[in-house]
Parts: C-alpha cells; structure tokens; sequence
C-alpha cells in the first residue's frame, strides 16, 4: 500500500529493522490527509491529536461520527474541536463549521498553528539528546548496567510522525492558509432569522435547518460521488459544537422530562445516515455532563460510531488529589466501532489520563503508583489499599471505610 | 474579587444565585449602583417588585438614571394599558426596541428576576433571547456589556441551574456568612464565585462581604480554610519500619562505605562494559569462532545421510 511509506522502524523506535518494501509507483489515488487502516481496510482521518488517533486504533474512519462528551467548563473539548478542524485546514480538506454560540468565522480564527516537521523533529531530537545527556549525568547502574542504554518505557502510546501534526497552542492559523481552504459556515441565529420556524419529523428547527444545509452542501460539492468525473477527491470534516445545549432549541439539558425527547437521537440517526454515503468525517460535542435523563445519552452513544468522553480536573476534589498531580484530566472511551469486522479495536488499559502543555497534548495510561501504607503485605486484613481509596473507581466506592470482613 | 465582579471585569452573561436564606437582590443593586456610576447607561427590566421597591436606597442620582422597564404591575397586559413591559415582549426584538429608547453608547441590562421569566416562557427560546441580545444589540448600534440577571436557585431543577451556569460567563452564588464572622466582623454574607476568563480559565474563588447604604459593597478577605490535619502524611512519616525492631537493620557510614566497595560479580571493568553496551545498541550479531573439532559441512550438517 503506497501510503504506508514509512512502515518500517527506525533504530531510535528500538524495536526492529526490518523495512516494509513499496512498490515504486502506485496505482491507488489517495485522498491527501488520510490513509488506509492495516486493521479494517477502511480509509482514516487523523482526529488532529495524534495520541487521541492511537487510542482510537489508528484514526478516524472516513465516514463515521465522532462524539465528544464535554468536560464540565467546556475547555478541554473545545479544544478537542478546534483539533480537528486544524488537521483539516492542513491537510487540505473541506470545513463545514456548526455552532449555535459562536460564530465559525470566530472559531476559524482561532484554530492552532501547526508545528511544522523539521521544527518538530529538531525538537524531538532535543529532547532524545536532553534524556540520553540526564541519563549520563544520572548514576550509572552498578548491577543493571547492561539495562543502562535501553529507552525508558513508554507511557503513551507510539505515535507515527506522519499520519496526524502537532499543534501550536500560543500561535493561531496564518490567514492566507485559512483562505485558500473552502468552508462552509451553519450559525443558528442567523439561520432561525431568515427563515420562519418549521419543525419537521419529530426535530427541533435547527436540528432539521442543519441537516437540510449538511445534505445540500453535500450534494452541491460532489462528496457523495455526483460528480464522477472530478478526479480529485477530498473530504468533507463536519464539526458541530455543542450539539444538545440550550442554544440549538433543545431542552433535554433543562428537564428530566423534555418536550423533544427524540429529536436528538433522530438527528444523528440521519446524520449518520448522510455520513456513511458521502467522504465525510463529523466531530460532534455533546454536553453530557447537563443532559438529565441517562437513557438519552445512552441512545446517543448507541447511535454513533466513536465515542469519548472528557474529565477534566479543573474545581473538582481531584485537583488535589496526589493521584492526579501530573494530569489535567481523564478521558474515557466508552465506544470504538465495529467497522466490517465483529470485534473492536478496543485497547487494554481502560484508565487514561491526558495532559496539556503548549505544544502537546498527550494521553498517558494512568499508573497506580507503588502502595507504600503498611497494611499492604498484611493478607489477613481485607483493607482496601490507599490507592485505589483514591481511584474511588466503581469497586473501590462501593466498599469504603476501614473496616474489614470477619466470617 | 467580588469588587472586581462589581467593577466591571466580566463581560456577557453574570448570574447572581441566591437562596431562601439569603436574598441576591442587594448584591445585584449593588450592581447597579456601580454600573451607573461608571457611567454606563442601565437598563433594569423588573418583574418581581414593584418600581418604588427597586428605586429605594439608591443614592438620588443614581436612581434618577435609572432606565426602568416595568413588568410587575401588568406584565400580561390585563388592564390594556401600553407602557409596561409585557412578557412575550421579553424576546430579542421586543428588548432592543426598548434598549434604542436609551442613549447610545454601552449599556448594562439588569433582570430582576430571571427566575421569574423561566418560569413563565420556554427554556431554550430564552436561553437563546439571552444569547442573542449582545449581537443583537450590536447590530442596531448600541454596545451591550453584560446582562447581570438575578436567579433564585431554590425554584429551579438542578439540571436548568447547571445549564445556566454553562451559559453565564460569571456566576456568584450568595449565601448566609457561617455564625462565628457575622458577629465578629460584621460580614453578612458570603459569596462564592466562579468566573471563565477568555483564554479558557477559570476562577474560582469565596469571599466575605456586606453591603453598605447606598448600596456599595464592602469586602472581607476570604474565608480562612482550616484543614484536617493531614493524617496520611502523619502516617507515612512516622512510619520508620527501621526504629522499633529489635534487630539493628541500621547502617552507620562507615558501614556504608565498606559496603559500598565490595566488588560485585559480574562486576566488569569499564571498558568491557562500555564496549559490550556499545555492541548491544545495533542490531544482532553471531560471532562464532568453530573449534578444531568442528567440522562443518554445508550439504550435511547433521552429519546423518550417507554419501
């Protein structure tokens, strides 16, 4: 596959030599931005994060939706979002922006810069000299030293250089290359001013508004295959912000009871419909976190393809939580398709905590550190470790306290 | 922090949340008050008191530049008098209409109460007047700052309270001062606030205040937390698995260095080390020297056909 040109693994990867042979010319035309997945045979997108594309198996299947449950102060996920449209700005493909509280010309102009390749990849030199130079001036080993020049384990997942970008979150998108993209803009307000209020099949109005605009923009651009005659083929990244809240006419976030019960689950039934028949690839944020009745959410994550949801730290009782000192958050993957296959990609580690700096934004599996307290070694006390106390994941929350079973 | 919430430092949407056992409404003249001596043109749209009610206290002045909209004494248009504010006039056109009737420049909307409103008009058609106003506005020329709306956060499901919050660019919740401050210092009230500033950080932080005459806000610093006293820490230092045993497991220094310079096994010289480090990095390598007993035969390796 002409895509997988750089298949093979350089020594500083560590792990092999061997190379992959390309063929010389290919006879496949790609789309420029993506690649075929080794897994399913389905074509990929990168999500714009390159550690969000490995734990998502590779990428983002042209054609799927995207689900993000927001994180309470609604940081982490936007910017998430804002992820997303970069990669497609860079890579060269068609935005179409939704939102019903800021306007996408305003989303535009905020979108990350992107690290350009032989910057980034002076800086990672840097970094392997700065960690080869601390590992010299740090005690050598004296019985391990054969251990001494391996690398150190890897808490993130390997990233392939290629594939995704990284982002510069100080600097913003130059305005030339914002120009030369196409994008198209959904702004509620001024899309509810034209017009008069229709509510059709069970929808709010702007529900159905924007599916009607999708399903044009669509049909008009030719990502559905209409036009077979243009050889260059490009996708279409949909991102739609917010979707559910307050402002797209919708209350399931104020009532248990809501009025339109359906009307979000009904609009991702037909959006997804429009996805699978078009190139297109949509990231949708939800604010999860607001919507009351759990079965909605429940219907919602059923009727997407990749869901992930966001923790962040931020004025919760984690932030002092030693556990966590390192992390801005967590994040929880709670669907990963099942794409012409019977299994999922799902990978093992279920805890996953993301951190982020400037120019990275990195998720880590989360490591219980040591249990240090001295009831550890003590097999006949049934106390629960200081640790998972602090995880206070399901099993750790149910059997609290310090009291232990006695039969 | 809560000055610089009065002052002026938030922008958009500010939520004053109150209780039953604390009422808002002076902190949002406060409000007032400070907005009008800032100069900023104030429009208060009033629902639950009457307009007397609203204007007393206030320094003569600044009433008298108050812009008021009545909804209190018909707000659905019963006695078919035109003048007070009725309440489906509450969406964005009907409140740019009477923003115009003021003078131009930026102005402050003040709602009294925005409770009142959510319990009479659709949520998400509200939610979205409010978000709309500021733009709105804009286009007809005028400069909305902020909206400082009043919430009483005891009327209201929860998840409508969170869903506000969301949208609000700073939210003050207002509650009772616990028992000891009030009579020591004279702080009445305390105040929790939670403000989202541009670059996507938040702020969150509580404050003691009281409101004086003429509605001015006097704030106390913040309340002193008094921790538990960190018994894991006490624990883990004092947990010295050496100091109660009666074996010694202690090393004193010259211990310590005899220990230290015993040779290891396997304990190679450095050049050895380096070099045989070195020859692992690349990739794997056989060096095979055959004896003089080897005999290698590349057709017959096992030695066992019969040629």
């Amino acid at each position: 596959m002409a895509a997988l040109a750089t298949g093979g693994a350089t020594s500083s990867d560590g792990a092999t030599s061997f190379q992959r042979k390309v063929p010389a010319n290919s006879r496949l035309a790609t789309i420029a931005g993506t690649r075929p997945s080794v897994r399913h045979g389905q074509l990929l997108l990168s999500s714009g994060l390159p550690s969000l594309d490995c734990v998502l198996g590779g990428g983002l299947a042209v054609g799927t939706l995207l689900l993000i449950g927001e994180d309470k102060y609604n940081i982490y996920s936007s910017l998430l979002f804002k992820y997303f449209l970069a990669e497609g700005i860079v890579c060269g493909h068609n935005l179409f922006v939704a939102s019903a509280k800021e306007d996408p010309a305003d989303i535009l102009k905020e979108l990350p810069a992107p690290i350009l390749d032989d910057v980034h990849k002076k800086q990672l030199d840097e970094e392997e000299s700065a960690v080869i130079s601390k590992q010299d001036s740090r005690e050598s080993m004296k019985i391990a030293w054969r251990y001494q020049n391996l690398p150190k384990m890897e808490v993130s997942p390997a990233v392939s250089a290629r594939f995704g970008h990284y982002y510069d979150l100080s600097k913003t998108l130059s305005p030339e290359l914002l120009q030369s993209r196409k994008w198209h803009r959904f702004f509620l307000p001024e899309e509810l001013s034209l017009q008069s209020e229709i509510k059709t099949c069970n929808m709010t109005c702007g529900y159905t508004r924007l599916l009607q605009s999708i399903q044009r923009i669509i049909c008009q651009e030719g990502f559905d295959g209409s036009y077979p005659q243009k050889k260059q083929k490009n996708i279409l990244r949909i991102g739609i912000q917010s979707l559910g809240s307050v402002l797209w006419g919708d209350d399931i976030c104020c009532t248990d009871n809501p009025e339109y019960i359906h009307s979000l689950t009904t609009f991702l039934y037909v959006l997804r419909g429009l996805l699978r028949m078009s190139l297109s690839a949509c990231i949708i944020t939800v604010p999860s976190h607001l919507i009351q009745n759990k079965a909605i959410m429940e219907r919602v994550t059923n009727l997407s393809d990749t869901v992930v949801g966001l923790e962040s730290f931020i004025g919760s009782e984690r932030e002092t939580n030693p556990l966590y000192k390192d992390y801005h958050g967590l994040i929880h993957v709670h669907q990963i398709p099942q794409l012409n296959s019977l299994i999922c990609d799902v990978s093992g580690t279920k805890d996953l905590a993301f951190r982020l700096k400037r120019k990275l934004f990195s998720i880590e599996r989360l490591h219980l550190p040591p249990d240090l307290s001295d009831t550890v070694s003590r097999s006949s006390k049934q106390d629960l470790a200081e640790s998972t106390k602090l995880l206070s994941s399901g099993c750790g929350a149910m059997a609290t306290g310090k009291k232990h079973l006695d039969f | 922090m809560l000055g610089e919430l009065v002052a002026g430092a938030a922008g958009g949407l500010v939520l004053i949340q109150d209780t039953v056992d604390c009422e808002g409404r002076s902190l949002l003249k406060t409000f007032v008050a400070a907005s009008v001596r800032r100069g900023e043109s104030v429009h208060v749209f009033g629902f639950e008191i009457p307009e007397e009610e609203f204007r007393a206290g206030f320094d003569p002045d600044v009433a008298a530049q108050l812009l008021y909209q009545d909804g209190f004494t018909d707000p659905l248009c019963w006695n078919g008098k035109t003048g007070g504010f009725r309440v489906e006039e509450f969406s964005v056109l009907g409140v740019v209409t009477r923003l115009q009737r003021g003078p131009v420049g930026s102005a402050t909307i003040i709602l009294d109460s925005l409770s009142w409103l959510l319990l009479r008009r659709p949520v998400p058609a509200l939610c979205q007047t409010l978000a709309q106003i500021p733009r709105a506005a804009a286009n007809a020329g005028l400069r909305v700052t902020r909206i400082v709306v009043l919430l009483h956060g005891d009327l209201h499901p929860l998840g409508l309270v969170d869903t506000l919050h969301s949208l609000a660019r700073a939210v003050v919740w207002v509650g009772p001062a616990p028992e000891g401050m009030r009579s020591k210092e004279d702080a009445h009230q305390l105040a929790s606030m939670l403000q989202r500033k541009g670059s996507g950080k938040v702020v969150k932080k509580e404050e003691y205040f009281s409101i004086l005459t003429g509605f001015t806000l006097k704030a106390f610093g913040e309340p002193t937390r008094n921790t538990p006293p960190d018994e894991d820490a006490d624990s883990h230092s004092a947990v010295d698995t050496a100091a109660y045993l009666t074996f010694n497991l202690q090393l004193s220094d010259t211990e310590r260095q005899a220990r230290d310079r015993v040779p290891l096994p396997f304990h190679f010289s450095a050049q050895k080390k380096s070099s045989l480090l070195e020859a692992s990095a690349g990739t794997g390598k056989i060096y095979y020297e055959p004896d003089a007993t080897d005999d290698l035969d590349e057709e017959d390796p096992d030695d066992d056909l019969d040629v």
